[in-house]
Formats: structure tokens, C-alpha cells, sequence
């Protein structure tokens, strides 16, 4: 592998030169990309940080509210809490965007949900319990929350994604592409040494035979 | 964009989130429904899609299939009522591992 060169490449001059502005763009390449890349992990490791506490959040909200249903089906009756559900009024609205993080479009959510005094929620008073309404509150809040979540968790999916194949490029450049033609301008280069002292020794030889004719 | 929300799954997970006032739930059973609710979703143009756990884990080849790497739609994973299932692996951690390396354990 260390000695591996770029096969089919003639040692000439010409390509010499081509080789090395060939190497010159690669070492260029590959610095940008490195500097993408710890971009991207410095991107990453700031939403890390949001997401740490968001899931388990969303999670113990969502359980309350689980409790709380099931109390009120347990006092209401599935049917009638189901039927309290169907009436209630749509509230949840989610604005969608998409901001650029070093060249990878993430999803930005701006959800609108205004928690709801009891009569805006839709469904009568008389046949429901208080269960019901506290279990409407849970859900409107984890439905926040898991919103929220959805959105950071989809970003890290992206961006790890992204870190992964700069990772693989910056790689792939310093492992293989770079060190591949360094060696091979190397060997071209002695080659065209080698060339250059033949010739040299050729010249020496033809002028010792033109002198020993002379005399 | 304007675009909305919707929910898959049992009975008392969609019934909960049309009290929070979701009102696009899809009660699913089987794998089968489960794959359509999440076909006619994405074909609606629904921009989130919550489904609980059990049913992602199911039919979690055909949600990669479907989604891949796409911005849209989003799906968020949550536990349903009888609470959130242990994995045997925590796929964010499994991720940040690959991603840092492995001198950043965490």
C-alpha cells in the first residue's frame, strides 16, 4: 500500500506537472473537507445536548397522560371517552421549515399549540369526567413535546448521516488518493532522473569514442 | 409550509391524541394496515407522523423503505400505554458511537 501508485500514467514531464496540481487540489480538498467535518461534530454535540433531556421528558409526560385516560375510561367507559375524543376540535397546527446546517437541509418546526381552556376542547361537560379533561391537558402537552423531539432526533439522524460520509471522503483522500500520487509523482520523478543520467552517461560515451577516433 | 400531524396506532394511543385534538389517527392491528395507514399518509402529504413503538418495530423495514434519508415525512417513535419497550439496543447511543468513534463513549 505504501508504494502504491496511480497505474497507466507515463513518466513525463508533462504529467509530472498535472500530477502535482492533481495533489495540490487533493491536499486543498481535503483540508476543507476536515474542517466541514469538525463543523458538523461541533453541530452535532450542541444538539446532543438539547436532546438528552427531551426524549425522557416527552416520555414521563406521555405516560401521565396515558394515566389519565385510562382512569377516565376506567370512571367514563371507553365508549363515552372515545366519542368526548371524536368531538374534540382540532388544535394542533405545525408550521415547516428546513435550515441549512453546512449544507444539510434539517427540518425546523414551529408547532402552534395553544393549550386550550376546557371549552375550547369541544366535548360537553355533563357526561365527562375531570379525568378526561386533565387526560386532554397531558396529551396536548406531550404532543409538544414529541413534536419537539421528532425534530431534533430527525436532525441528529441527518447530520450523522452527513458526518459519516465527509468522514469517509476526508478519509478516503488522506488514506489513499493523496498518498497515491505523492508516490507516484515520486517514482515519476526518479524515473526522469534515472532518464537524465543515462543520457548523461550516453554523452559521456559518445564523446570518449569521438575522442579516441581522433587521435 | 403549512402541513399537519397525524398518529398510528392502537385504539387508546389514537384515542389519546384525538383528546390532545390530533384528529388524523390511524387505528392499526396487523402489519398489514400498518403499512397502508402509513402509505395513504405519506401519499396525503402528512409532514409528522407519530406511531408508537410495537408498531414501528414491526414494520420498521418498510418505514426505511419508505422514508430513507428524506427530510419529509417525520417519523417519531413513542411508547404506548403499556410503556415504553426495552430494546436491547439504544439506537441514539448505537449512533453517536458510530459517528464520534469509539473514544467517545458516552
Amino acid at each position: 500500500m505504501a508504494q502504491e501508485t496511480i497505474e497507466g500514467i507515463n513518466p513525463t514531464r508533462m504529467e509530472l506537472l498535472k500530477l502535482k496540481d492533481r495533489e495540490k487540489l487533493a491536499v486543498k480538498g481535503h483540508s476543507l473537507l476536515k474542517e466541514k467535518r469538525d463543523a458538523l461534530i461541533k453541530e452535532f454535540f450542541d444538539i446532543l445536548d438539547r436532546v438528552k433531556g427531551s426524549r425522557g421528558n416527552a416520555e414521563s409526560t406521555l405516560k401521565e397522560a396515558y394515566e389519565n385516560l385510562t382512569a377516565a375510561q376506567i370512571i367514563m367507559g371507553d365508549l363515552a371517552v372515545q366519542k368526548a375524543a371524536l368531538s374534540v376540535n382540532q388544535s394542533v397546527e405545525v408550521d415547516f421549515d428546513s435550515r441549512s446546517i453546512m449544507g444539510v437541509s434539517v427540518p425546523l418546526i414551529d408547532s402552534k399549540i395553544d393549550s386550550r381552556t376546557l371549552v375550547d376542547r369541544g366535548y360537553s361537560f355533563a357526561d365527562t369526567s375531570v379525568r378526561l379533561d386533565e387526560a386532554a391537558r397531558k396529551f396536548e402537552e406531550s404532543i409538544s413535546l414529541i413534536i419537539e423531539l421528532g425534530e431534533i432526533e430527525k436532525t441528529i439522524y441527518l447530520l450523522a448521516a452527513e458526518i459519516e460520509s465527509t468522514k469517509r471522503r476526508v478519509n478516503a483522500l488522506e488514506h489513499i488518493m493523496i498518498p497515491r500520487i505523492q508516490n507516484t509523482v515520486k517514482s515519476i520523478e526518479m524515473r526522469l532522473e534515472e532518464m537524465e543520467r543515462e543520457n548523461f552517461v550516453r554523452l559521456k560515451m559518445i564523446k570518449s569514442s569521438m575522442s579516441a577516433e581522433e587521435t | 409550509m403549512e402541513s399537519s400531524v397525524a398518529v398510528i396506532g392502537d385504539i387508546d394511543t389514537v384515542t389519546g391524541f384525538q383528546l390532545g385534538g390530533l384528529k388524523e389517527g390511524r387505528i392499526v392491528k396487523t402489519n398489514q394496515e400498518a403499512e397502508k395507514a402509513l402509505d395513504e399518509l405519506i401519499e396525503n402529504k402528512i409532514s409528522v407522523i407519530i406511531i408508537t413503538e410495537k408498531i414501528a418495530e414491526k414494520i420498521s423495514e418498510y418505514i426505511e423503505k419508505r422514508i430513507g434519508s428524506d427530510v419529509l415525512p417525520m417519523i417519531i417513535e413513542i411508547p404506548d400505554k403499556s410503556g415504553s419497550s426495552e430494546r436491547d439496543s439504544d439506537p441514539m447511543g448505537e449512533l453517536i458511537k458510530r459517528v464520534i468513534g469509539v473514544e467517545m463513549v458516552k
